[in-house]
């Protein structure tokens, strides 16, 4: 049987489609060429909401005609997908983004005007399939878990949380070792109680489960969530609502490599290419806790570049205020580091460039070597919620030092350590970057 | 010590004399050319008769094994012409360089030889007679001969002459002579040419008979002849001493001014007087009178004098541009045709026109890397040298076919038709044309203007093909769309009736938007719905 809840998503779906597809019968009834419009889902119409500090969809419209002989077929694609979604929320299907793939997949033959018989599939990869989801989720100002598609689950959370899911409630503080697995319709998700001061995220799943063995959220009444790296569309949602229905601080705790940082902008500004969920799915309150590059290096690197007077005047150029910053000490000894670090890949240094632009790697790298492995990024500005004064530091440091530390370094210094001096210390001194 | 020298001896040779013995010049080398070049002086004699004067044509051709073991063919031809007087029968048919057609008006026939040479053939292959039998349409009998030539003396003579009353209103003429020939070999060639000269002639009504009795008919598909040609005076530039110094002893004028304002077009009492003051000849001298300096004189005044009005093209008689698109079809049923007719031009005196007809796709035949070449001069096709004709040249290596968006192996033919009271030919087998350069000039710029109307049509049938496949490339999803509609907005019950109703809207819609018929998009769209 089908919950309530359940049940009522289904037919609001169901009115969504249905009153945006009698628009296009009605185009069609007075003769007029059937056009789907719906917001530009391209990179240019991305713009970063600094208000909201997430990344949205700009104003631009696309509009997809049928008789436009380069649309034609997408026309066919959103309408062949809407009908396809359209009939599974009708008979009480979960389908994945893959089942919908193949229920969509056939075959259309035809004579030719030259007589030949021709044949094409609707679709030949899930890659198009998946892009026309996409369009109908901005087309219809949804998200795919309002239609119902299921996606895999991959979050995790603990914590002493009480949730109904489907006619089930379940106590998420009595999970054992093990731990609640996020459904992928969180929306359908109702919290009934909670006991709580702050959402911790760990990018790591084996972290994770260190941190929930040792019992770190019932020492320090968190609710603690695991994303397993990148973080999924459900993982995302349920950290947002829970946040912020509750009113929840949110502690991201990642590697300290750009791809860590990377993870943590995700959460709380959303995705470049994903920009519509944002509104959905970001966290725009959620703040980096670490691992940060001024957690193993202190602040003193930094400090010995902008007394250059070039180097300083380029990066208060970037972000006012990087002569204002409070000073830092390392968690780490000298040590410590030269065991636990990595050296950066080119890939890292790339992504580094693209988060904050080339001109701080410029300033701050130091090795030729480094220097023209980037060479070919030169001109990127870099994400305007990364132009911050802290982040310039975290990333001028990373270029100096061409170093990395995954989260599980922090844990091999002593679980201990991780657990109850490096988390709560920052929490309780605000050594975050918001 | 004396050599034993051989005397030399002096004749003159007769004019028949000369061409019995070089026939090969004038097409008769062998038996199979020979055949093939009978039934083309007999046939272009034939309608000489009959277009050149307003009728038109009906013209039966009979070939008739004529001897159990030997290959004699017995070739008659018959047309509803003039007729001929029966005081003039015998030295048109037995005089060589005796003519009708010396005037300047534009006809197949120029040198008076043709049929003189049939004759003299079939004298020296089969030893028999040309008979012939005709009659003018104000006659009231009709008249016989039968008549061979003396070789020597360039004389016909009479073998057999006779007349009878006309029973009915008959005219017209029926040469019929007996040849050696080689039908087997020759005949691809006849046929060849029979079908050539029909594609010019929708006008006419062609028969030919074969020895084997078969019956090719081409049957008068047009009404309208092309307008005869009126005779006209020579032009002044096409003048040299030769004509001037005969002209001057025996036109009988009284002055030489009077001599040049009747005898050529162009001339009146001003020109006349400044060219004899140019010349340094009094106007009113007699033209018996004057010297050959004089005449010398005058010839180069006529020559160095500009500001004659170019050649009167009266005299000419083309096709026209409805004729040859006439012809084109029927012979090929293209997708394409179109022709052009040029405006009068004028080489050393001789007034021309070029026509250029142009066939493009259905029977046309495939030109492997240019256009296949039909050829025409004053309405006779060309059929042999053609690797030496200038026209093919022109057409072939001077118009760059890929501009006009010709990719060979194509089905496209280009047919040139020169008319002229002069065709420049190379021999007087009439088989391959000079390279006269006013000639090519005129050629060149009538293919490439019926070259330019091809380009158009293929580039508006490529834009239209576009047209289709665009509207094909959405109307393929029409029914895929109208399901999907019909899913989400129709019940169980109204489902297909909705499913329809939306696919022919739809249809309207493409059909209206790609400007592409409403037909073709149904017929897509039907072809998909009958798989499902
Ligand atoms: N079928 C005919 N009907 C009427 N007149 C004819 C016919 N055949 C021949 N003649 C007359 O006989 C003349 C001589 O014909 P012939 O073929 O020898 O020379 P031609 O046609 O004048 O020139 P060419 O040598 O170029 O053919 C013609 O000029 C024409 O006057
Ligand atoms: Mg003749």
């Amino acid at each position: 049987m089908v919950s309530t809840i359940d049940a009522s998503a289904r037919s609001k779906a169901l009115d969504i489609i249905k009153s945006s597809m009698r628009e296009l019968i009605d185009q069609i009834e007075r003769g007029e060429k059937p056009t789907l419009v719906m917001p530009k889902r391209t990179l240019t119409n991305t713009i970063y909401d600094y208000k909201h500090k997430m990344l949205l969809l700009g104003p631009e419209l696309q509009k997809r005609s049928f008789t436009d002989v380069n649309e034609a077929k997408k026309f066919m694609q959103t309408l062949l997908m809407a009908s396809i979604i359209y009939d599974a929320l009708r008979n009480n299907e979960y389908p994945t983004i893959r089942d919908l793939y193949y229920r969509g997949k056939h075959s259309i033959t035809y004579k030719s005007i030259d007589g030949k018989r021709v044949s094409e599939n609707t679709w030949d990869e899930q890659r198009e399939s998946d892009s026309v989801i996409r369009d109908l989720e901005v087309l219809l100002s949804v998200l795919r878990e309002d239609l119902l598609i299921l996606s895999k689950e991959k979050g995790k959370v603990v914590g002493n949380l009480v949730i109904r899911s489907g006619d089930d409630v379940i106590d998420l503080s009595k999970m054992g070792h093990g731990a609640y697995a996020i459904e992928p319709t969180p929306d359908l998700i109702e919290f009934v109680d909670i006991d709580a001061e702050y959402i911790l995220v760990v990018e790591k799943d084996a972290v994770f489960q260190q941190l929930h063995r040792y019992g770190f959220w019932k020492k320090n009444k968190a609710i603690l969530v695991t994303s397993a790296g990148q973080p999924d569309r459900a993982t995302r949602r349920f950290v947002r609502r829970l946040s912020e229905e509750y009113n929840l601080p949110v502690y991201i705790l990642a590697d300290s490599d750009p791809y860590g940082f990377y993870i943590y902008s995700v959460f709380k500004a959303g995705s470049i290419t994903l920009s519509y969920e944002s509104e959905r799915l970001a966290t725009p309150t959620a703040k980096f806790i670490g691992v940060m590059m001024t957690d193993i290096f202190g602040d003193s690197i930094f400090r010995k570049i902008i007394k250059d007077r070039e180097a300083r005047k380029t990066l208060e150029e970037i972000t006012p205020g990087i002569t204002d910053l409070k000073p830092k000490t390392p968690y780490l000894s000298e040590s410590e580091r030269s065991n636990f670090i990595i050296k950066a890949k080119t890939r890292d240094l790339e992504r580094a460039v693209e988060l904050i632009g080339y001109r701080v790697a410029e300033v701050c790298i130091e090795e030729k070597d480094a220097k023209n492995k980037i060479k070919k990024k030169e001109g990127l500005t870099g994400y305007p919620w990364f132009a911050t004064p802290q982040w310039v530091r975290e990333l001028c440091i990373f270029f100096n030092t061409l170093s990395k530390l995954e989260i599980e370094a922090m844990a091999s210094k002593g679980l201990k350590f991780l657990a109850d001096k490096y988390i709560p210390e920052k929490i309780s001194t605000g050594d975050w970057i918001d | 010590m004396l050599m034993n020298q051989t005397e030399e001896i002096y004749r003159a040779a007769s004019p028949a004399e000369f061409f019995y013995r070089y026939r090969e010049i004038a097409g008769f080398a062998n038996p199979v050319r020979a055949m093939y070049q009978t039934i083309r002086e007999l046939v272009e004699n034939a309608l000489d008769a009959t277009d050149v004067h307003g009728i038109p044509p009906d013209v039966k051709i009979t070939i008739r094994k004529a001897d159990e073991t030997q290959e004699f063919y017995q070739i008659t031809v018959e047309d509803n012409g003039i007729g001929i007087p029966p005081n003039i029968v015998p030295n048109a048919f037995g005089k060589v360089l005796f003519s009708s057609k010396y005037a300047m008006r534009q006809s197949r026939g120029m040198y008076g030889l043709g049929v003189k040479m049939v004759v003299l053939y079939a004298q020296m292959t089969t030893g028999r007679p040309v008979e012939v039998i005709t009659s003018k349409a104000n006659f009231k009998r009709i008249y016989y001969f039968k008549l061979r030539i003396d070789v020597n003396k360039n004389e016909p003579v009479i073998i057999e002459a006779g007349s009878w009353r006309k029973t009915r209103d008959w005219h017209g003429t029926i040469v019929s002579v007996t040849i050696e020939g080689d039908w087997s070999r020759a005949k691809s060639r006849i046929l060849e040419y029979i079908n050539r000269t029909a594609i010019v002639l929708p006008y006419a009504n062609i028969t030919l008979v074969t020895p084997e009795n078969e019956i090719i008919h081409y049957p008068r598909i047009v009404n309208t002849l092309p307008k005869p040609p009126v005779e006209t005076n020579p032009h002044p530039h096409g003048i040299d001493l030769e004509i001037l110094s005969g002209l001057a002893k025996n036109a009988g004028f009284n002055t030489i001014e009077e001599l040049l304002i009747k005898s050529f077009q162009g001339i009146g009492d001003v020109t006349a007087k400044t060219i004899l003051q140019n010349a340094g000849i009094d106007p009113s001298k007699k033209p018996s009178d004057l010297t050959n300096e004089e005449l010398l004189a005058l010839v180069n005044a006529i020559k160095a004098y500009d500001k004659f009005k170019p050649p009167s093209p009266k005299s000419l008689s083309p096709l026209g541009e409805e004729i040859i698109i006439a012809g084109l079809k029927r012979a090929y049923e293209p997708e394409f045709v179109t022709a052009v007719s040029r405006k009068p031009s004028a080489y050393s005196g001789h007034p021309f026109i070029v026509e250029v007809g142009l066939s493009y796709g259905g029977k046309t035949p495939i030109g492997e890397d240019k256009p296949v070449v039909l050829r025409y001069a004053n309405k006779i096709p060309l059929l042999y040298d053609e690797a030496s004709d200038m026209v093919v040249e022109v057409v072939r290596d001077e118009i760059s076919w890929d501009h006009y968006m010709i990719t060979f192996p194509a089905p496209i033919l280009v047919l040139v038709h020169v008319c002229s009271t002069k065709v420049p030919f190379k021999g007087v087998g009439k088989e391959s044309i000079a390279d006269v350069p006013e000639l090519r000039r005129e050629v060149k710029l009538a293919v490439m203007e019926a070259a330019r109307e091809l380009k158009q049509y293929i580039s508006k049938k490529m834009k239209e093909e576009e047209a289709k496949k665009k509207a094909e490339s959405i109307a393929k999803y029409i029914p895929e769309v109208a399901r999907s509609l019909a899913i989400i907005l129709a019940d169980e019950s109204t489902l297909q009736s909705f499913k329809d109703n939306i696919s022919v809207k739809l249809s309207h819609i493409v059909a209206k938007r790609t400007g592409v018929p409403l037909e073709l998009i149904q017929s897509i769209v039907k072809s998909i719905e009958a798989e499902a």
